[in-house]
């Protein structure tokens, strides 16, 4: 047990410590985030409620599945890294500001509005924020865009952006990988493969896989259960099978005094 | 060393049949050094209303000044224990280093008296006991004596004695606490 | 006049944070709040919300309180489990709740969970974790039944079933072990009644008894102390002491009922009370 100390009440944040990642193609965007949140040391493992791609069922999913494809308007979406509560706060912000302008316009919001936006509050209040995100989505003036937010600000158009603390080991992946003019299909293979290699690498991301596909028509959710995620090489015996060790059987046993 | 245990000193409330009880050691100190051996820590409120303060004597002056100038009227003590508990969490991020213990008799509808007796931690968090609370450099040893001598329904003559006898034996082993004690009973 | 001198801006008092700064700049530590390091859960079930926690309430390694309520009231429909620093989820609860009335009030509806959610973690992000409150929320409003978690800097998480404290491995590997969708009432009790016990028997940090509350559309069932696991066994023996046992000094008796007496001053004559 850890008794709350008056000074230590700052440990012990919820962090998202995430492999993110959004793509754009033709005709819209695809985002995509693995499903770990923890705290300190432990993984607080959590289940969500999922609403199915199509149908408007709700369904129950026994997955460790955390939402970090968060709404921001009817067409853009942002995926979070960093301190949950920061995230979930500037998300909040960003929602509302949106809301306002498009009902105050009649409009939707750009993408680029709505980025500017949230890029506008991770840098003003960058000293009191550890927040990485990436804002992606559809809209009539620009069509599908990528924007990525890092930690300390910072405003950067991108035709695929990867995030958090699993992006490090994909980078050159997404380098090697990445192809103009690819369809919806093919694009989120991408996404669904790098997120799977940045979870194997990357102990704070991992359980599944849940993407967004977002185009002028609808936003298509996506998921991957954590044990149907793309494999890769796993790596086999580099020194060959173990002997089996040889049993002696005419060795006596030690004597033992009773 | 904290602060709470810069001057001493410990008090202890108990509930008893239709009477309650609040005791407290006499010692001030400045440390290891004794500075007076008649400290008053327990102050009465209204008539039917105790309460001790141990921890850092100048807050203790501080807290009685204010509670004299701010209740000079009947009060109820589960009142006055919230009170307490929202001048303590006023101060949530610069409190003040005590833990007020409260002992008193509240009225019932039917106008009889009922006994009662709480204790918050230094920012305000009540607790309400049914047995006893206690608080202080000795609280640990409080604890652990009263736990062992406290009964149910006892009188007023005989929860004078556990309640003496459970301070008088703890604060013997208490460096910070002593030099006697002085016992309240409603 | 009287209240000019009482009056005090609302929120918190930094006052003595200059005085307690230079003590601590002397050595001098600050002292330990009451913490509660708590099993709290609350779970889903076929038409409601089921709340659970221990009543220990802890200072350091010694129990502070043996039977604490951590279920707090927000409304007649929503209820909050606390764990953390004790008066924090005292305070924070008791000010939503409020806040919900008000809402309540002046809108003319019942409030909904998220309203409360809302105001939860809009409070504690502006604190940045220093107002320490880990929560349990859930209740069920118009929406239908609704839980949360609120974690201290002020990210929430909506589940069908949630634990928090220290206790919530043991409490979350009861659930993850038994939780099912459409529970009944009956079998989610259970259920909640099994993860607190986990929590009390495996964690430190938790203990005594288990409180529940049960949330249904249009009824709230407190259950305190539904399960006492741990109660104490009779004493055998009196340890009470012979009368006269402590060798007092002197005795002060106090009298609180007092005794008037009129005396008439001049020849005048007795009122006449015919």
């Amino acid at each position: 047990m850890d008794h709350i100390d008056m000074q230590q009440l700052k440990s012990g944040e919820v962090n998202l410590g995430t492999s993110i990642m959004a793509v754009q193609f033709e005709g819209g965007v695809v985002i995509g985030a693995d499903s770990r949140t923890t705290t300190g040391s432990y993984i607080v493992i959590f289940f969500q409620i999922s609403v199915d791609s199509g149908a408007s069922e709700h369904r129950l999913q026994a997955n460790r599945v955390t939402d970090k494809l968060t709404y921001l308007h009817d067409r853009i979406y942002c995926c979070r890294s960093g301190s949950a509560a920061d995230t979930q706060a500037i998300a909040d912000m960003g929602h509302y500001y949106l809301q306002m302008q498009a009902q105050t316009l009649g409009t939707a919001p750009t993408i680029l509005t709505a980025a500017a936006l949230m890029e506008k509050m991770c840098y003003t209040n960058k000293d009191q924020l550890s927040a990485g995100i990436i804002v992606a989505g559809w809209d009539k003036s620009f069509g599908p865009s990528v924007y990525n937010i890092p930690l300390g600000g910072g405003l950067f158009r991108q035709p695929w952006a990867i995030g958090g603390s699993g992006s490090t080991y994909v980078y050159g992946y997404c380098d090697a990988t990445y192809q103009e003019g690819w369809g919806r299909d093919q694009t989120v293979e991408f996404v669904k493969n790098t997120l799977a290699l940045a979870m194997s690498r990357d102990g704070s991301s991992g359980g599944c896989i849940r993407m967004c596909v977002i185009t002028e028509d609808n936003v298509e959710r996506l998921f991957v259960p954590g044990d149907q995620l793309p494999r890769f090489w796993e790596g086999r015996e580099v020194l060959g099978e173990a002997k089996k060790p040889q049993i002696n059987r005419d060795v006596v046993p030690m004597a033992v005094e009773a | 060393m904290s602060i709470m245990q810069y001057n001493g000193g410990s008090v202890i409330a108990m509930v008893g049949k239709d009477c309650v009880a609040i005791a407290s050691d006499l010692r001030l100190g400045n440390q290891a050094l004794g500075i007076s051996a008649n400290f008053q820590k327990i102050f009465p409120v209204s008539d039917r209303i105790y309460l001790g303060l141990p921890g850092l004597a100048t807050d203790v002056t501080t807290l009685v000044n204010m509670y004299t100038i701010k209740e000079e009227r009947e009060i109820e003590p589960e009142t006055f224990a919230h009170l307490v508990s929202s001048t303590l969490y006023e101060r949530r991020f610069g409190p003040y280093f005590i833990e007020p213990v409260m002992a008193g008799l509240s009225k019932t509808p039917s106008g009889s008296f009922k006994p009662f007796i709480a204790a918050t931690d230094l920012i305000g968090c009540l607790n309400f006991a049914k047995d006893f609370v206690v608080a202080g450099t000795a609280s640990e040893k409080l604890f652990g004596v009263a736990e062992g001598l406290w009964e149910p329904d006892m009188e007023p003559e005989d929860l004078f004695e556990t309640i003496s006898q459970t301070m008088l034996n703890a604060v013997d082993r208490d460096a910070y606490s002593g030099w006697g004690v002085v016992v309240h009973v409603m | 006049m009287a209240a000019a001198s009482v009056y005090s801006s609302p929120g918190f008092d930094f006052s003595n944070q200059i005085r307690n700064n230079f003590l601590t700049d002397k050595g001098l530590p600050l002292p330990k709040a009451t913490s509660t390091g708590t099993t709290i859960v609350g779970c889903l079930f076929d038409d409601g919300i089921i709340l659970g926690a221990d009543t220990r309430a802890t200072e350091g390694p010694i129990v502070a309180d043996k039977n604490c309520e951590k279920i707090h009231y927000i409304t007649e429909s929503i209820r909050c489990c606390g764990a953390g620093t004790a008066a924090d989820t005292e305070f924070v609860t008791n000010l939503i709740s409020s806040n919900m009335e008000m809402h309540a009030l002046t809108h003319g509806r019942k409030p909904r969970v998220v309203t409360a959610m809302t105001m939860l973690k809009q409070y504690l992000f502006r604190y940045q974790g220093h107002v320490g409150a880990a929560l349990v929320l859930g209740g069920v409003d118009s929406t239908g039944p609704n839980l949360f978690t609120i974690h201290p800097h002020g990210s929430t998480d909506k589940l069908p079933y949630v634990t928090m404290g220290s206790g919530s491995l043991a409490a979350m590997a009861v659930f993850e072990s038994g939780w099912k969708a459409n529970m009944s009432r009956e079998d989610a009790l259970q259920l909640v009644k099994d993860a607190i016990a986990a929590g009390i028997f495996n964690d430190l940090g938790s203990g005594s008894n288990i409180d529940a509350c049960i949330i249904t559309a249009n009824h709230t069932e407190m259950l305190r102390n539904v399960e006492m696991p741990n109660e104490r066994a009779k004493k055998e023996k009196s340890y009470g002491f012979r009368r006269g046992t402590t060798d007092w000094k002197s005795e002060v008796i106090r009298k609180l009922v007092l005794s008037e007496e009129v005396t008439p001053i001049g020849g005048g004559d007795a009122m006449d009370t015919s």
